[in-house]
């Protein structure tokens, strides 16, 4: 009876225990909280893995000066919005965040802070700023463009201006035993990217993909996506089927010289560091119906958690507007993380020659908005690309079924995401 | 004294049960609950209760049934596969080879590699090797890229689950086999059995509680498989290699539909639960006792 007893005492004990556990972790955490909700502390979390290792260390100096710790959160990358998505859903989000899409932000807006009256906002360049409903939600990280990448020894941009010029090119260089262009098999890199042009060109691109979403269009009936068509074709015809060309392939057979152009914006310029070019490379308008200019557009924006304590929105504030407005800051932004500043009180030198294009098309506003930032979430990898690997492996599939099989696959696409 | 053991049994059990139910009941009841709503998956945002909605749209999805259908083909193949190679493999390691431990050891190899690491290597050999194997000794009809092929890229899954799975089935067989006393195989012999009658009618018969397991662990795996279906074809290409697991998770994740796809995965585990149990049933009845 005795032993029974005790044994029960002990069973009861078993949850005691683990909630002392369970205390003992919420101890260190509270701490943390509570540094938070004073603004002693914030945790920033975003989703270029380019970045991580120069962020710490810009955290770090933010720190020593201010006294207010920085905690930066490793990301993959990939999955970045999954995991932003359930960091947010159980309360321990970052102070700041960022944000790569337009639709991204529709579904998470209630967390995003309005920083239309901060100070710093006034340096964001023009239509730069992400804006939902006439507010400023996030400051750009950087400007990114892409476009023709090209090899200046074989490519005379003068000479591939439109259809027509862009088949005899491809043409002469297979003549020449030369790969004309080629593209890797990345959802963006096959058709996500290039999907952008026929869009962008429109008076209206978001006032087009609305209409096209509510069913009101068709894409079939725009001479843009029949052109875009032509080009998927010529691509067939002339360039090795890009699901079997990797990113890391067709950078190298860029480097080397055997592939005279790339379809590749300013982010690949790192890549060619690990070769040593003995050609100028540059960045061409992709001439889909004669477009003259490079699409230019913001990759990521930073983003402030709403759902925090005052103090510490304060106090991410606070970090923003040293990044954005220091010296240190700046030379953080141009230097270590190499991007392209969207913003008008940096002043930009030493840039690699793809963003220097990118930076100078800007400048000249010869730039075409990016449109794939207001499709249907996640409709490049789900639905566009599957109609474009059918049509990269089967060729008795014209460019008008293909754009119709495109047309078919966002009506699914603006279903899904309703 | 009855009692009291079974206090003791609640106590030392009691740790994994708490995490038992923290990791796997109470995630499975709320699944089964978002499955009636209409759900982003972003807590900020409204949870509309729509009754038995979800269930009801997943009738007329055709993507649903294509994967489903997608599935149950490679689970067929593969549970034919993996068993038929793990029993071989079995019955040659309790043969009289010489090398039989190293033997052993390298055909359970393969199932102590990660089935991420695992889709990568081989999505290797399938695409690069092999195009480079067919320019360079003809027979470009198979040595050519699987992955880009619809059909052939469902086999390009099944062989490399295969070759992952053989060898934990393999030791499940060995410990049958070796189970068998070896005076019933020796009385076979003497009554003039050759070795596929002994095969047959000894030891078959008496390795049924290992099919049992075997049949039951390689439906439920091959039914589920993510991780080598992510790396290794990523659903591709075109969509002719998204299974189930792959499928609930694009649903989900890639087009934020939480309680659709929560109603699909309600249904898989029915799915998986009705299979799986029937075949338990079926080979117990047929295991005999000594």
């Amino acid at each position: 009876m005795k032993a029974s007893k005790s044994l029960w005492g002990s069973l009861l004990l078993v949850p005691f225990l683990l909630t002392a556990c369970g205390e003992d972790d919420s101890g260190e955490n509270g701490l943390d909280e509570e540094a938070e909700s004073a603004g002693e502390r914030i945790t920033i979390f975003q989703d270029k893995v380019e970045i991580s290792d120069q962020l710490e260390e810009l955290a770090a100096e933010y720190t020593e000066e201010t006294g207010v710790e920085v905690e930066v959160w490793g990301t993959t990358g990939s999955d970045y919005f999954q995991q932003l998505q359930v960091r947010l859903n159980s309360n321990q989000g970052p102070s700041i965040f960022s944000i790569q899409q337009y639709t991204e932000l529709e579904r998470i807006h209630s967390y995003a802070y309005d920083m239309s009256d901060e100070d710093y906002v006034q340096y964001i360049a023009q239509d730069m700023e992400l804006e939902y409903e006439g507010n400023i939600y996030g400051v750009p990280y950087g400007l990114e463009g892409f476009g023709l990448v090209y090899n200046k020894d074989l490519v005379d941009p003068s000479e591939v201006t439109d259809y027509e010029s862009f088949v005899q090119t491809l043409q002469r260089f297979e003549d020449e035993d030369i790969n004309g262009i080629s593209l890797a098999d990345n959802s963006f890199f096959m058709i996500g990217h290039l999907s952008n042009y026929p869009f962008s060109l429109q008076d209206d691109n978001y006032e087009f993909v609305q209409q096209l979403n509510n069913g009101e269009i068709s894409l079939t009936d725009y001479e843009e996506f029949q052109e875009l068509g032509l080009f998927m074709e010529a691509i067939r015809d002339y360039a090795p089927n890009p699901m079997e060309v990797s990113y890391d392939r067709q950078i190298g057979d860029f480097a080397t010289g055997q592939t005279a152009m790339i379809h590749q914006g300013n982010w690949a310029a790192p890549m060619f560091d690990d070769y040593e070019l003995d050609f100028e490379i540059g960045m061409m308008p992709f001439p889909l119906s004669g477009n003259d200019k490079l699409a230019v557009g913001v990759a990521s924006s930073w983003v402030i958690n709403n759902d925090k304590s005052d103090e510490e929105i304060q106090a991410a504030n606070d970090f923003l507007e040293w990044m954005f407005t220091s010296e240190r800051g700046h030379e953080y932004i141009v230097e270590e993380f190499e991007f392209v500043p969207a913003l008008t009180n940096i002043e930009a030198d030493n840039l690699d020659p793809l963003s220097q294009e990118v930076l100078d098309a800007a400048n000249a506003e010869q730039t075409l908005p990016w449109s794939h930032i207001y499709y249907p979430a996640n409709s490049v990898r789900n639905n566009l690309l599957p109609p474009t690997e059918e049509f990269f492996l089967d060729d008795s599939i014209t460019p008008e079924e293909y754009i119709e099989n495109l047309d078919e696959a966002w009506d699914v696409a603006a279903e899904e995401d309703e | 004294m009855k009692q009291k053991n079974t206090g003791w049994y609640l106590l030392f059990t009691a740790p994994l049960i708490i995490i038992f139910a923290l990791v796997v009941l109470v995630p499975f009841v709320m699944g089964f609950y978002y499955s009636f709503f209409r759900w982003d998956g972003i807590s900020a945002n409204p949870m509309t209760f729509i009754g038995l909605s979800n269930y009801t749209a997943l009738m007329g999805d055709e993507d649903f049934y294509t994967s489903a259908w997608l599935t149950i083909k490679f689970t067929i193949m593969a549970v034919v596969a993996v068993n038929v190679l793990g029993l071989g493999l079995a019955l040659l390691v309790t043969s009289k080879l010489k090398t039989v431990n190293y033997a052993r050891a390298m055909f359970f190899m393969p199932n102590l590699i990660g089935g991420l690491i695992l889709g990568y290597i081989w999505q290797f050999i399938f695409s690069d090797a092999f195009r480079v194997l067919g320019e360079n000794f003809g027979f470009e009809s198979i040595f050519r890229n699987w992955l880009l092929d619809s059909s052939l890229a469902m086999y390009a899954l099944v062989i490399v689950f295969t070759w992952q799975m053989a060898g934990y089935m393999m030791v499940i067989y060995i410990a049958g086999i070796q189970g068998i006393p070896g005076d019933t195989i020796e009385a076979a012999k003497i009554d003039g059995a050759n070795s596929w009658q002994r095969l047959k009618s000894v030891i078959m018969p008496l390795l049924m509680p290992s099919f049992t397991i075997c049949l039951f662990l390689t439906l439920s795996f091959s039914f589920k498989i993510y991780d080598v279906n992510l790396s290794l074809t990523d659903g591709g290409p075109v969509g002719s290699t998204e299974l189930f697991a792959l499928h609930i998770y694009n649903e989900i994740f890639g087009y934020s539909n939480y309680g659709y796809g929560q109603a699909k995965a309600v249904v898989f585990f029915l799915l998986i639960g009705a299979v799986t149990l029937t075949q338990v049933y079926i080979t117990k009845k047929r295991e005999v006792e000594m």
